[in-house]
């Protein structure tokens, strides 16, 4: 299967579990797209662990708009995140999934502590498949230690009375951003 | 701590009372009403069974070989930082885990959800120790707070109300709650239990995957409280047991693709997370996890040797066959497994939590195969009920004494007929003795909750003959194995089929040395008697002579095809006869339709409103659903679907006289669905589901009609 079907199998798929997937053309418009939902969420802060091609751009506008940009030592801000803003691997479209590579231990809390997570998947990183993922993702066992998270969605639970409910530990919202490979 | 009943009596005052339990009952019917859907719909596109039979295939192959990948294991996991250890037994398990934390100067724990850890009780073992232990999956949380063990190996609290939660929160937190605002509770324990991650330092995690080739450990999860607790705590403790390693990633992903789909009809889990090694921490002194992964055996290894029981160690503990079992859905999980729920916890209880807590659940099984068809790991779990029965029967070196008539009185088959002849004339001094009852399909009244059919004044194979005229030049030479309700109760079943087939060219036989078919043995965890009378039959019913083996009755049918080959394995000459029997056997409707290739000019129109009862062993046991309901169209009859219509009736055999309100329960919901069709009749395919159902509409003055399928099919076709 190839772009843009895989993309299109991947926005079907997230429908179904509440991810948000839209396209975007440029680093500029993923920056203007995380300014967004954070105000309308009236959050006060952004983690961006490992956005360092963005960064400077990142904490011009953060600062303009007086949000907080975080890049390091989460672990000291964890009850103050709002936005996580942080690169997917790879995205698989049959189950809607992003593949973040979870090593760095400040990348961990900006994924499972924030209220919302924005992810940027670069488009040409879509497979069809997690089987198709199965050589690369050896490759990075193997260069252990290693801390590789699949992520489908918002956190959710139905424990109560089988009532889906989200945001039970980790981020409410889910927001995909496939981004151009060559805007990287 | 969880107690599960020994004493049957006790068991089944647990049981009323849950049947007495208006939320549970609801919330389980609605949830297993739903599940066939959207797992349905989850698998869409997904060939099931090569799939099921993939993962067996995985399983099999790393079965005899825990061993050799534990060491693989060990060695990729130790070379990334991390310490591994093997615990022979749940106490060594705990007391390792103590021990870490000890070393560690550990105070407080935070736990993501384990069935393993709850298999070896670690949280009372660590609380004892002094140690403050929180769970931190929702329903994990909710049941430990109040005391509880699981009530489903999925969904833990499944068996709670949101009121129940709203009055437990409102006494945690000191703030009322409000029970409708289910968010808002869900908001509560974030913010509790948020604070118990911040506060611990050490967390405990289970395993679905372990996975030799890369020492990777994989967690399944939808919270995302598996991340946070191996994330925030600069200890982090896998239990994991060791049937749960895999060569290799392929395989994790063959059962990945399998877990959620068949847990909660969800196409993935919200987090699936892939560990290899300590990673950062840097809340740790080194910036680096104390990462330690405790492998439990707990008899895993020796089952793994075992010829019978290796199977079980595929499980994936996907909880879907207590989602399918209709008993599961009558009483709960609590009821329904000691620890490990539903049919998996009825075989994993004797080994993993010994034979107190198994002798009384394991009985409560009623043969419906709707377990074993859904599990994705192909683990043939009612065979595996039966023969931990057995086990508990011999272990215990004491049997029910219907188990020693049984025995008795099946093993001679000229004992046994001439009982039942007997028995037509003395039904009352044979009851009073107590031997009616522990005939393979008699009963006595004392369970009035359906009336119990009077024996016929001829048996089938006495006026066999008669009914049986030689045909000439035949077509199909064809032997009916009648089964002992056909032979003694209802003969008028197979005179219809005779009637049906008129004209078509068939020779009937019917072997007189035939006899019970033996399921009733194997159902009460009679194995040698089982064999005893499959032999008889292979002797009485040569496969060779015939071209089709025919059968009015689904478990007599699915008994001699599925279940003779292990009965008489080993046993060389016989086991080449079994084969072909197998091949040779035909349910009425198959028979009728496929071979026979009856149309509907064949038959009158305009019939009668009939629903349809599948019965268990024709549609799980043989696989046969098209061709009843075909024939029902064939045959000019108006066929109305109805709720449920694979679900058990809840006869089971002799299930119904150890477990009397359970199989009423079925009996009553199933009688329901079948009057809200407003059809007249209700037509299923085996006399054991009639006596069952056409006991129960009598008992309860209902209007509806119980008819076996031929004597409905016979009454449409058109005289010849
Ligand atoms: S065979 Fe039926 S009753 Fe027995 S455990 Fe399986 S689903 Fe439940
Ligand atoms: S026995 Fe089969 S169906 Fe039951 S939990 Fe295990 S894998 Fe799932």
């Amino acid at each position: 299967m190839e772009y843009p079907k895989v993309l299109e199998l991947m926005k079907q798929r997230a429908s179904a579990v509440r991810t948000v997937v839209s396209e975007v053309r440029s680093m500029r418009e993923v920056l203007d797209y995380v300014l967004d939902i954070t105000r309308k969420q009236e959050g006060s802060s952004v983690a961006a662990p490992d956005f360092c091609r963005g960064s400077a751009a990142l904490a011009a506008l953060c600062e303009k708009n007086g949000l907080a940009l975080l890049t390091e030592n989460l672990r000291d801000h964890i009850s103050k995140i709002s936005t996580g803003l942080t690169m997917a691997r790879w995205g698989i479209a049959e189950t809607a999934t992003l593949v973040v590579d979870s090593t760095s231990e400040d990348l961990r809390i900006a994924t499972m502590l924030c209220e919302t997570h924005v992810a940027v998947l670069p488009k040409s990183n879509i497979v069809p498949d997690a089987t198709a993922l199965q050589e690369e993702m050896i490759r990075m066992f193997e260069a252990a230690p290693r801390y590789l998270a699949f992520i489908s969605g918002a956190s959710r639970t139905a424990d109560i009375e089988r009532v889906l409910t989200i945001g039970v530990h980790g981020p409410q919202e889910l927001h995909v951003l496939v981004l151009e490979a060559d805007e990287l | 701590m969880i107690k599960t009943p020994s004493d049957i009596k006790e068991y089944r005052k647990n049981l009323k009372n849950a049947l007495g339990n208006q939320f549970l009952g609801t919330t389980l019917d609605t949830f297993a009403s739903a599940y066939p859907a959207s797992r349905e719909n989850a698998f869409a596109g997904i060939d099931f069974d090569a799939l099921a039979c993939d993962i067996a295939k995985a399983k099999d192959e790393a079965i005899p070989n825990l061993e050799k990948l534990l060491g693989e294991f060990t060695t990729k996991a130790v070379r990334a930082g991390v310490t591994v250890h093997f615990a022979r037994t749940a106490f060594e398990a705990n007391s390792m885990i103590a021990q870490i934390a000890k070393d560690n100067q550990v105070k407080r724990i935070v736990k993501g959800k384990s069935m393993t850890a709850e298999e070896t009780f670690l949280n009372s073992f660590l609380e004892r120790e002094g140690y403050e232990v929180t769970e931190t999956d929702l329903g994990e949380w909710i049941i430990q707070l109040r005391g509880e063990g699981p009530s489903h190996m999925v969904l833990p609290a499944i068996h709670l109300s949101r009121r129940d939660v709203a009055e437990l929160f409102t006494k945690v937190t000191g703030e009322q709650q409000d029970p409708d605002d289910i968010n808002g509770m869900v908001k509560v324990a974030r913010r509790e239990l948020r604070q118990k991650f911040l506060e611990a330092d050490m967390g405990i995690s289970g395993a679905n995957f372990a996975i030799s080739q890369t020492g990777t450990i994989g967690l399944v999860t939808n919270e995302g409280n598996g991340r946070l607790v191996t994330t925030l705590p600069r200890v982090h403790v896998a239990l994991i047991g060791v049937d749960k390693l895999v060569p290799d990633l392929k395989s994790a992903l063959k059962i990945l693709t399998a877990l959620p789909r068949n847990a909660t009809g969800q196409a993935i889990s919200t987090y699936v997370t892939w560990i290899t090694g300590a990673t950062e921490c840097k809340s740790a002194e080194s910036g680096r996890k104390q990462m330690h992964i405790v492998f439990l055996d707990n008899g895993r290894l020796a089952l793994s040797k075992d010829p019978l029981f290796a199977q079980a160690l595929r499980c994936i503990r996907c909880g879907a066959c207590a989602n399918v079992c209709p008993i599961y859905k009558l009483v709960g999980g609590h009821n329904y497994g000691h620890v490990y729920i539903g049919a998996i916890g009825l075989v994993m209880t004797y080994f993993y939590h010994g034979l107190e807590n198994a002798r009384a659940i394991v009985k409560n099984c009623l043969n419906c195969q709707a377990c074993k068809k859904v599990c994705p790991a192909r683990i043939n779990l009612p065979d595996l009920i039966k023969a931990v029965l057995r086990t508990v029967y011999q272990v215990e070196g004491k049997k029910p004494i219907r188990n020693i008539m049984l025995q008795k009185v099946l093993a001679d088959r000229r004992l046994f007929h001439f009982m039942l002849r007997r028995a037509r004339f003395a039904q009352k001094p044979f009851a009073e003795e107590g031997y009616i009852r522990h005939l393979p399909m008699l009963f006595s009244g004392e369970h009035g909750f359906r009336s119990l059919p009077a024996l016929a004044k001829v048996p089938l194979r006495d006026m066999w003959e008669r009914l049986n005229p030689p045909v000439e030049n035949p077509k199909y030479r064809v032997a009916l194995f009648g089964g002992c309700l056909i032979d003694f109760v209802y003969p008028e079943q197979a005179e219809a089929l005779l009637r049906i087939c008129r004209g078509y060219g068939v020779q009937f036989e019917y072997p007189m040395d035939q006899t019970c078919c033996g399921l009733p043995a194997q159902m009460m965890g009679e194995k040698e008697t089982a064999r005893e009378v499959a032999i008889q039959n292979l002797k009485a019913v040569d496969p060779a002579r015939y071209d089709y083996i025919v059968t009015l009755c689904a478990s007599c049918g699915s008994h001699l095809k599925e279940n003779y080959i292990a009965l008489v394995a080993g046993d060389s000459p016989l086991a080449v006869k079994v084969a072909q029997l197998k091949d040779k056997i035909l349910d009425f409707s198959s028979f009728v339709t496929r071979v026979l290739g009856m149309v509907p000019e064949d038959f009158k129109s305009a019939g009668q409103k009939v629903a349809y009862h599948a019965p268990c062993h024709l549609c799980r046991g043989l696989g046969v659903t098209r061709e009843p309901r075909k024939l029902l169209e064939i045959s000019g009859l108006e066929y109305i679907k109805s709720k449920d219509e694979e679900v058990c009736c809840g006869f089971g055999g002799s299930f119904s006289a150890d477990f009397p309100e359970l199989s009423a329960e079925l009996l009553r919901r199933k009688l329901n669905n079948a009057e809200a069709t407003g059809a007249e009749v209700l037509v299923t395919d085996c006399p054991g589901c009639v006596l069952q159902l056409r006991g129960g509409t009598k008992k309860r003055g209902g209007q509806i009609n119980v008819k076996h399928i031929a004597e409905v099919v016979c009454d449409q076709r058109k005289r010849i």
